[in-house]
């Protein structure tokens, strides 16, 4: 027998009360909600409105709020939700385009404010630089530097939902990427974004709700914890 | 409803624990803060003299207050070993296991000194008392 799931659609531009449109979706094995927007989209309603790219959790395009979660809907099973009914929205603090697609304007404007690109000391150097795996670079970046932008960690945040300045955990943890290369020379700019009141590190409240839903299991609060003990110890930075 | 409630708690037990020890953090806070004027009130009835304070001591005599006391002792437990996980975790000790800090130190050693606490206040505080 198969088992069937609801599907609880939030659409954009919505129908004076009506916020929501449900699909009664068969449930299959190893579904993903990807595949159940799919399933709707082919044969239930084709007018629905989501983004999605590389459908292997690769790319971070298809994040959205699954069940008050956000998540990537491509990375996310529907039996693991072990829910009856499956509420998908788009993610908070962001623009809705249509239905489930967000604009990530300003998870974007504030990555760049951190200066997200790298820029080398020495541009011409003719020799490769040597890092040592155990130097703080060769010893966090393997685990700082999956970020696919997905915008999740943005949106579970609770001080970017009361502080539209605030940076956001995402591109915190990209400045502190940089600020740990050795080959990079605009760490001084970087601290003073970061250092900044009210949209620094300074505003981070050490909820770990960005840590929780990172769909690559970036320790994010991590991040922002070691930029603050560098700001309050220069001379100490990235030592530990 | 019981649905919901069930799915709720299921994510915030673990996945989003930090923010339940914030949230924690914030209302215990306050609750002190109330405490923290309540008690400035009551010593402040020692300027009216020693009757004046010997009733607003009496007023604290009574089952209901012997039980918010029982209250007040789960309320400094929470927030005192919660306020040690987050300095642990300022100072870069445990940030990777701040999920059992919380359970292991905040609710777990919590509860065992809060029993021991509340057992004996309760016993002589309010059943012989």
């Amino acid at each position: 027998m198969q088992l069937n799931i609801t599907v609880r659609l939030a659409r954009y531009p919505h129908a004076p009360g009506r916020r929501f449109s449900e699909f009664r979706v068969g449930l299959e094995e190893r579904m993903t909600v990807l595949d159940a927007l799919f399933r709707v989209q082919r044969e239930m309603d084709s007018s629905i409105g989501f983004r999605c790219s590389c459908r292997v959790g690769m790319c971070g395009t298809c994040a959205v709020l699954v069940n008050r979660v956000p998540r990537l809907a491509c990375a996310t099973r529907v039996a693991a939700l072990k829910a009856d009914v499956v509420t998908i929205e788009p993610l908070p603090r962001y623009p809705i385009v249509k239905d489930l697609a967000v604009s990530l304007a300003p998870f974007f404007e504030q990555w760049r404010r951190t200066l997200p690109a790298f820029r080398p000391k020495d541009p011409d150097s003719p020799v490769p630089a040597r890092i040592p795996a155990t130097s703080p670079f060769g010893r966090l970046a393997a685990s700082k530097r999956d970020c696919i932008t997905c915008g999740a960690c943005y949106t579970a945040c609770s001080i970017t939902g009361t502080n539209t300045g605030y940076l956001g955990p995402a591109a915190i943890n990209r400045a502190f990427l940089r600020l740990l290369d050795p080959r990079d020379a605009a760490g001084d700019d970087r601290l003073r974004v970061l250092d900044a009141e009210p949209s620094g590190v300074w505003r981070c409240h050490t909820q770990f709700n960005c840590a929780a839903v990172c769909p690559r299991g970036i320790d994010l609060t991590d991040s922002i914890g070691r930029i603050k003990r560098a700001l309050l110890r220069p001379r100490r930075a990235f030592k530990e | 409803m019981i649905g919901s409630v069930r799915d709720v708690s299921r994510k915030y037990r673990w996945q989003f624990s930090g923010m339940v020890a914030w949230v924690i953090q914030r209302v215990t806070g306050l609750l002190l803060l109330v405490y923290l004027l309540l008690h400035v009130r009551t010593v402040s009835k020692l300027s009216e003299g020693p009757e004046a304070f010997d009733a607003a001591i009496a007023t604290f005599r009574s089952p209901l207050f012997r039980l918010l006391e029982i209250g007040l002792l789960a309320t400094v437990i929470l927030h005192a070993l919660n306020g040690i996980r987050i300095t642990l975790i300022d100072l870069g000790v445990g940030g990777d296991r701040q999920r059992h800090l919380f359970w292991a130190l905040a609710i777990g050693v919590g509860a065992i000194v809060f029993l021991a606490g509340a057992i004996p206040m309760f016993l002589f505080g309010i059943v012989r008392g």
